[in-house]
């Protein structure tokens, strides 16, 4: 508003900012170990050179694949439930007083803390590390389909409705398109929860991929290990949220070029 | 301003106002299709069409519940676990409301604070706890530093854009009126992001629940989390569900405090 006559910094352009971010976080590390000088606690060019280890590790690297494969396997999972029945609830007063007060329940609850009994239930298999990343990922794209369902302009569905389309036809070639925006927000969320779920699911159940690498190093001391791992999961969580927010952005131009209230299109 | 916006949503996904909104139901249809399910659950654990090994009934919890509040032994955990919930979200209500106020006062601050908002938003917090425990031990230290790790971006992506949208006039008349610009952001931004942050305080409410029990869960030995896992280890289904009940039932009141508060400080306003 104000600024446009104040003169452009160094910081104001969004990748230098986002290097100096960066620098900013490894300084910090860097000399928080060198003061603690805990032997559990190496700096971050200890921990970068670990890196080519583990990713020249075959173990550790099958691990982390098998994490990442769970991960959008309960991903896809999540969408293909969560978006149709979040676009019903925004559409139908039934569905909406039917599943919003289970859903509100539910939201509370720590997803991965049911690990344990859905062990018990499915099994040791990845059965329940799918689920249980599915049911993390429900619930913000389930509220985003929701909202995007409730914005669309009544004048559409109607005249979908004079045209004789019925309700599930309607869903899909109506509601879907105009929420396409709102519900490609949850899925960019959905996809760092994905990420939230799989790793405290498996340091919870113990028994493969990477939350599991994680503690296993972290009790055979092999402390660099730990934090390289953590480097990884870091990069992993920040790429996968950049790479959503592109992929949004393309997808939708149309509706953020063309501003709020036009669905028309 | 758009980049901003995606961001605090992707931090808060039923965040502060204009964001994810729910319609409101009246009590009696709110609680109609909980009881359904309820009365679902009894019907098939009585009938056995389910082990009770698998899934105990719904009363058998309660009765156990009721039973396990009777000990010292529960309320010990039951405070632990409290405890280091309410003092790291206290820390990261405080840290996050600074922090994205003091970010008013420099531009270079803003923007650095942008840029690792940015960095360090999407990163999974969950995966940090393992360093922590290296650096600060297995004690409460290092769940609560988890717990702020978590809690702290809602707040401060709550302040931080509710602070940048506070009408420049009203700062203005302050600044014109010999108003420092340190005691502008206390007297005038502060009051008027109130609302706001609140919302953002809520989420960050539900998260520090989720994560002090699974943190818990991960490495301890006490608290809530703590008595799932034994529960666990020795296949006591029962005892699973309590631990489980409990804290989503603290997430719930800590959710409809905030709520409350949120409402009344509207209202006043």
């Amino acid at each position: 508003m104000s600024s446009a006559a104040k003169p452009m910094r160094w910081y104001h352009n969004p990748a230098l900012a986002f290097l100096a971010a960066v620098l900013l976080v490894g300084v910090l590390w860097g000399v928080l170990s060198s003061v603690m000088n805990f032997s559990s606690f190496p700096g971050p060019i200890t921990a970068l050179k670990e890196l080519p280890t583990i990713v020249l590790d075959p173990n550790a690297v099958w691990a982390i694949a098998q994490s990442v494969g769970r991960m959008f396997a309960g991903y896809a999972w999540a969408l293909l439930f969560a978006i149709p029945l979040g676009l019903a609830m925004g559409r139908s007063q039934a569905m909406y007083d039917i599943f919003y007060p289970l859903v509100s329940l539910a939201y509370p609850m720590p997803k991965a803390a049911l690990m344990p009994i859905l062990m018990l239930w499915f099994g040791l298999g990845s059965f329940s590390k799918i689920l249980v990343i599915a049911m993390g990922v429900s619930l913000p794209v389930l509220f985003h389909s929701y909202q995007g369902a409730c914005r669309i302009e009544k004048k559409l569905v109607w005249t979908a409705q004079a045209m004789g389309m019925g309700p599930v036809k309607r869903l899909f070639r109506i509601v879907l398109p105009a929420a396409l925006p709102e519900i490609l927000i949850g899925c960019r969320v959905g996809v760092v929860m994905a990420l939230i779920v799989m790793v405290s699911s498996e340091m919870i159940a113990r028994q493969e991929g990477v939350g599991n690498l994680l503690f296993t190093s972290m009790d055979m001391a092999q402390y660099a290990t730990v934090y390289a791992v953590i480097l990884i999961l870091a990069v992993m969580g920040f790429v996968l949220d950049w790479l959503f927010e592109r992929v949004r952005r393309y997808l939708t131009h149309w509706a953020e070029s063309s501003g709020g209230g036009s669905s028309l299109h | 301003m758009n980049r901003q916006s995606s961001l605090a949503r992707s931090v808060m996904p039923a965040g502060p106002r204009g964001m994810v909104q729910w319609r409101r139901l009246s009590a009696c249809k709110r609680l109609l299709s909980p009881i359904a399910a309820l009365l679902i659950w009894e019907l098939v654990c009585r009938l056995g069409w389910i082990e009770p090994q698998l899934l105990p009934a719904p009363t058998a919890i309660a009765a156990r519940m009721v039973e396990l509040a009777s000990a010292a032994e529960f309320w010990q955990h039951f405070g632990i676990t409290l405890y280091r919930l309410v003092v790291g979200l206290v820390i990261a209500v405080a840290l996050g409301v600074v922090l994205g106020l003091a970010a008013q006062l420099s531009r270079l601050g803003a923007a650095v604070l942008d840029a690792l908002v940015r960095l360090l938003a999407p990163i999974p917090k969950i995966a940090l706890y393992p360093a922590f425990i290296l650096i600060l031990g297995f004690e409460n230290t290092s769940k609560i530093a988890l717990i702020v790790a978590d809690a702290l971006f809602p707040v401060l992506m709550a302040t931080w854009a509710a602070s940048r949208s506070v009408d420049q006039k009203l700062i203005w008349s302050a600044r014109a009126a010999g108003t420092s610009r340190a005691a502008c952001l206390w007297k005038v931004t502060l009051p008027a992001i109130v609302p706001t942050v609140l919302a953002g305080v809520r989420v960050a409410g539900v998260i520090a629940c989720v994560v002090v029990f699974l943190a818990e869960m991960i490495a301890s030995t006490d608290g809530l989390g703590h008595m799932l896992t034994v529960a666990a280890r020795a296949y006591r289904t029962l005892d699973m569900f309590v631990p489980l009940v409990w804290i989503c039932a603290l997430g719930l009141a800590l959710n409809s405090l905030i709520g409350f508060i949120q409402r009344r400080v509207d209202h006043s306003g």
